[in-house]
């Protein structure tokens, strides 16, 4: 990308206030592309065949060990969106960190999953993947435009066993209260963790837009938490970094839900940072520091924020 | 959506038997009417739950379309029925299954009966095709997952001013 990156005065002053972040490493992470990466689609074939197909086309690429079924592209010299392997939805391009929270709900067959905030569907295919036909999997979204897409996608993956609903997340427990073993709240937010796709979003990020998006990620995680059954499992995720859309809002799921738990973490070989429970002049529940915060830097990818939280009673 | 009855599933199984030599149709997959012939198949435990919910835009996979008694099979309702399609399939090689995701005509040397035939490329189904009177199957792949056809010098030519 020509030219140098550029960071709001706002983002630069925000950024320097928050812990454990090397800005100098984060803007080199920003302005390096996003590595290529893909899953296989074991529910239309056999993980190996794939392998091979992809192998004779020319293709090389290494596991990525926090994920199951994902691979990192090694030779961009291929555009694996106009393959007939990714047409024929054999594989699903997908960055690899967001790959995390489907790994960190870890969807069982026979489990009813929702997934609150679904397209384009990349995290909804993951889900069905891991479900492997059997259960159901609800993919929503608000947008009528991105409804379109998501549906697409669960088409060329082959997706039998889903609903794909539109409808404001907010708005579900009205009739689904109660009615999931596991809900993924991949909430829209401010996407300081994916800069290197799109430079515009440091240049126009301000404290504003974060907190207007902190109060909906805050009625959406209490939402598809309500949609859990007793001794289910919800996932909470960000692409951003701001704490008034990540840490704050589990505090506030805490304070707002007595049954909601917070449960450590997982994941080999993926680097990461621990939750923040102290900044500015706010203390959070110590709890926190069960959730992780990536870095774009931490693995040359992506950024995320991912919290795993368990509804006490019995399922 | 609408469930498909017990006639209409008949009439379908039938079809899909003298078309595709296939015998047992979608299983105990639930059938769903879904406008223009077209039809999706999903799991009974699938549809349970959505008789809970709102705001419902589509419901399982969309499987195949139905026109005058034709069946034309979507790429996932070939995959589904797998090596239960044993008639009209014709096995296509890599060049011809470019071809076929690009839904770009394809001159074949045999003659088919009906008006529809399943393709088929290293074991994978790729949906169907229509015959035409010349020998020319017309692959029914949706404008959304075509590969995409490189504009040559010379289509630039073509175009209309």
């Amino acid at each position: 990308m020509p030219g140098e990156i550029e960071l709001s005065e706002d983002l630069r002053e925000y950024l320097d206030r928050l812990p454990d972040l090397d800005l100098d490493l984060l803007i080199e992470a920003y302005r390096r592309p996003l590595p290529t990466s893909f899953r296989v689609n074991t529910l239309k074939m056999d993980e190996r065949e794939i392998l091979e197909m992809l192998v004779e086309r020319g293709l090389s690429f290494r596991k990525i060990p926090w994920a199951r079924y994902g691979y990192v592209v090694e030779d961009e010299s291929i555009d694996l969106g106009k393959t007939i392997e990714h047409m024929l939805g054999l594989i699903y391009i997908q960055a690899p960190i967001s790959m995390v929270p489907v790994e960190v709900l870890d969807p069982k067959p026979g489990e009813k999953v929702l997934d609150l905030c679904a397209a384009p569907g990349s995290k909804s295919t993951q889900i069905a993947q891991l479900l492997g036909g059997v259960g159901v999997l609800v993919a929503n979204d608000i947008s009528f435009e991105r409804v379109k897409a998501l549906a697409s996608n669960l088409q060329r993956f082959g997706v039998l066993n889903v609903i794909v609903t539109l409808m404001d997340g907010r708005k579900f427990p009205r009739f689904a209260r109660g009615c999931f073993d596991k809900v993924l709240v991949d909430a829209p937010c401010s996407s300081l963790g994916i800069v290197s796709k799109n430079w515009g979003i440091a240049r126009s990020w301000s404290p504003e837009i974060a907190k207007r998006l902190s109060k909906t990620q805050r009625q959406l995680i209490v939402a598809g938490f309500d949609c859990l059954k007793p001794g289910g499992e919800l996932v909470y995720a960000t692409c951003t970094l701001t704490v008034e859309e990540n840490e704050m809002v589990i505090q506030y799921l805490l304070e707002k839900r007595e049954s909601a738990i917070l449960a450590e973490i997982e994941l080999s070989s993926l680097r990461y940072r621990r939750g923040i429970v102290e900044w500015d002049d706010m203390r959070f529940d110590e709890e926190l520091r069960k959730t992780i915060r990536i870095m774009p830097y931490d693995n040359w990818a992506e950024g995320f924020y991912v919290a795993r939280i368990l509804k006490e009673g019995d399922s | 959506m609408k469930l498909i009855n017990l006639r209409e599933r008949k009439f379908l199984e039938n079809r899909l038997r003298s078309l595709y030599g296939v015998e047992a149709g979608f299983g105990d997959l639930v059938l769903i009417k879904c406008g223009r012939g077209r039809i999706r198949a999903t799991t009974k435990e699938t549809l349970e739950l959505a008789s809970r919910l709102r705001g419902i835009q589509q419901i399982g996979l969309y499987v195949m379309k139905v026109a005058n008694g034709d069946i034309s099979l979507s790429v996932e309702g070939s995959q589904l029925l797998g090596d239960e399609i044993r008639s009209n399939v014709i096995k296509l090689d890599e060049g011809q299954v470019e071809k076929w995701m690009k839904a770009i005509p394809i001159k074949m040397e045999i003659t088919y009966r009906g008006r529809y035939v399943v393709g088929k490329f290293n074991g994978l189904y790729l949906g169907s095709a229509r015959v035409s009177k010349n020998g020319l199957l017309y692959p029914q792949i949706p404008k959304w997952r075509r590969i995409p056809v490189a504009r040559t010098q010379n289509n630039k030519h073509n175009r209309s001013p």
